[in-house]
């Protein structure tokens, strides 16, 4: 009876998978896409040149050169010719809106929701071990978090997020949860937290936010757990909404209109 | 037999301060080494002051089997004419995170620029925060580094002073599991289950293997009892072996601000 075993199989096939299975042009060009939503590579900031790019990233020149086509293609990009030339990111406010309502509308609801229950699942272990393992230090420095956030603007708010959850994940303890938690927020971060252009969900993030900081302090590891799931839940229920009006509104006439007119 | 094992569990007490002891030395060195060399210096600048750390600290890094993965020198905001938040620190090649090519230390690359989104104010975290407030060394962690490294460790610091004022700090970070390693052997001795707390009962090493690093042991009466080393940053440690409710015997470890919990 050969290869009973399927479950080992399917992780041999993912062990000899190849290491990259879209393509790899597409790969830098998401890499460098997340970096730029993220504001991790900053408007106005030179990019590396092709050949640095190629070299730092380990792929050939001409895929590096062709991420930068597709790059300058999705308007991120702008390059320059001569002696301080070079790609230069071109990111400001209209661009940051178009790109992640693009990014919305091109994820699919299955996606979307997907991507949330990752999170979930980093965001919610973490802040389930944080509760177990807080000092009063560790809760002193929640509070203090919570008490710089500057909830009058998306940016503020959405930093206040990230900072809380990172240290919340540094309070459990786990290297590995710190770690994914980083990259999640590069990766996804700016699409997943685009609720609070709301500034009725940004006193809701305040206000669940509170919620943790009280469940960690009374060592309530479940009442830690849900609280933070659900927050990233009805973060992830406000993105499918947006998705909804964004599609209708490209849909209706009057949207089909203005993109044809000159 | 109370006296027997107080006797035993001091011995071990002062063996895993021994530990410790070896690094407080080496960053007590460095502080007085920079405070000579900054006390001369009318407008200290990074450019010049850094090669000058590099140099301090490579002995140590390059060491074979030192306990210490990466150290180094961290200014005040603005007390560098040409760099406003300075960290120079440096990286053993022992330190897993992106080790250099060709081995060696090698320099942590930290955002230092307040406008990004990466950066981070230093003078918020523990290994800052607390020897500000007591002038005196201290010992942080076990933590996740992630400003740093990612890695889990443990960071002594020491505030470097010119004219009175804290410039900045010198500092070394070690690995927790190397430092596990190293005191596991020192715990084995004891006849009974013990374990390394931090001043926040925070479990350093243990000779009970469920009893996880990180975690806070819970034992009764234990968080008063380490109080006052916390509010002290180290600087008090309480003299004397003392015995919780539950009947386990807690040694001070030195001044090292750790403590030996003997069940």
């Amino acid at each position: 009876m050969p290869n009973a075993t399927t479950r080992a199989d399917a992780a041999r096939a993912v062990i000899f998978s190849p290491l990259e299975g879209a393509g790899r042009a597409e790969l830098v060009e998401q890499r460098l896409t997340d970096a730029i939503v993220a504001g991790v590579l900053r408007d106005g900031e030179r990019l590396p040149s092709e050949a640095d790019l190629a070299k730092f990233l380990g792929v050939a020149p001409v895929t590096a050169r062709e991420a930068l086509v597709a790059l300058r293609h999705k308007g991120l990009v702008r390059t320059r010719r001569g002696r301080d030339g070079g790609s230069f990111v071109t990111y400001d406010r209209d661009a940051s809106t178009r790109m992640l309502e693009e990014r919305v509308r091109a994820l699919s609801r299955i996606e979307l929701r997907d991507l949330s229950l990752h999170y979930a699942a980093i965001a919610g272990m973490a802040a389930e071990v944080a509760a177990d393992r807080a000092s009063d230090d560790d809760v002193q420095s929640l509070v203090e978090i919570d008490a710089r956030a500057d909830l009058a603007t998306p940016g503020g708010a959405r930093r206040a997020v990230g900072r809380f959850q990172l240290e919340v994940a540094a309070i459990s303890q786990s290297p590995r949860l710190v770690h994914e938690e980083l990259r999640l927020q590069a990766e996804a971060g700016a699409l997943l937290w685009l609720c609070l252009r709301d500034q009725e969900y940004r006193d809701r993030s305040r206000e669940s936010r509170l919620e943790v900081i009280d469940a960690i302090r009374a060592a309530d590891s479940t009442s830690a757990r849900v609280a933070t799931t659900a927050h990233i839940g009805s973060a992830v229920e406000w993105l499918i909404d947006e998705k909804v009006r964004l599609e209708a509104a490209s849909d209706s006439p009057i949207a089909r209109h203005e993109g044809s007119s000159p | 037999m109370t006296q027997a094992l107080a006797t035993g569990a001091d011995a071990i007490a002062l063996r895993v301060a021994a530990v410790i002891d070896p690094v407080f030395a080496l960053i007590d060195g460095w502080q007085q080494e920079l405070e000579r060399l900054l006390a001369d210096d009318p407008e200290p600048r990074a450019a010049d002051l850094d090669p000058a750390i590099a140099s301090t600290v490579a002995a140590e890094l390059d060491r074979a089997g030192t306990l210490i993965t990466g150290a180094g020198f961290v200014a005040a905001p603005g007390y560098l004419a040409d760099a406003p938040w300075h960290l120079a620190w440096w990286l053993s090649d022992a330190n897993t995170f992106r080790p250099a090519p060709g081995g060696g230390i090698r320099r942590l690359e930290a955002v230092s620029d307040p406008d990004s989104e990466a950066f981070r104010d230093y003078t918020t975290l523990e290994w800052w925060r607390v020897p500000e407030r007591t002038g005196t060394r201290h010992l942080t962690g076990p933590y996740v580094d992630y400003l740093c490294t990612d890695d889990y460790t443990v960071t002594v610091t020491t505030p470097v002073t010119v004219g009175g004022e804290m410039v900045g700090l010198v500092g070394a970070d070690m690995y927790v599991a190397r430092l596990e390693q190293v005191l596991l052997p020192v715990l084995r001795e004891a006849t009974q289950p013990c374990t390394v707390v931090n001043a926040s009962g925070r479990i350093v090493a243990s000779t009970d293997a469920h009893r996880a690093t990180g975690a806070l042991l819970r034992l009764e009466g234990l968080a008063e009892m380490l109080a006052p080393v916390r509010a002290s940053g180290g600087a008090v440690a309480p003299t004397d072996a003392a015995t919780l409710p539950g009947g386990a015997t807690v040694v001070p470890c030195g001044d090292t601000s750790l403590a030996l919990v003997v069940e």
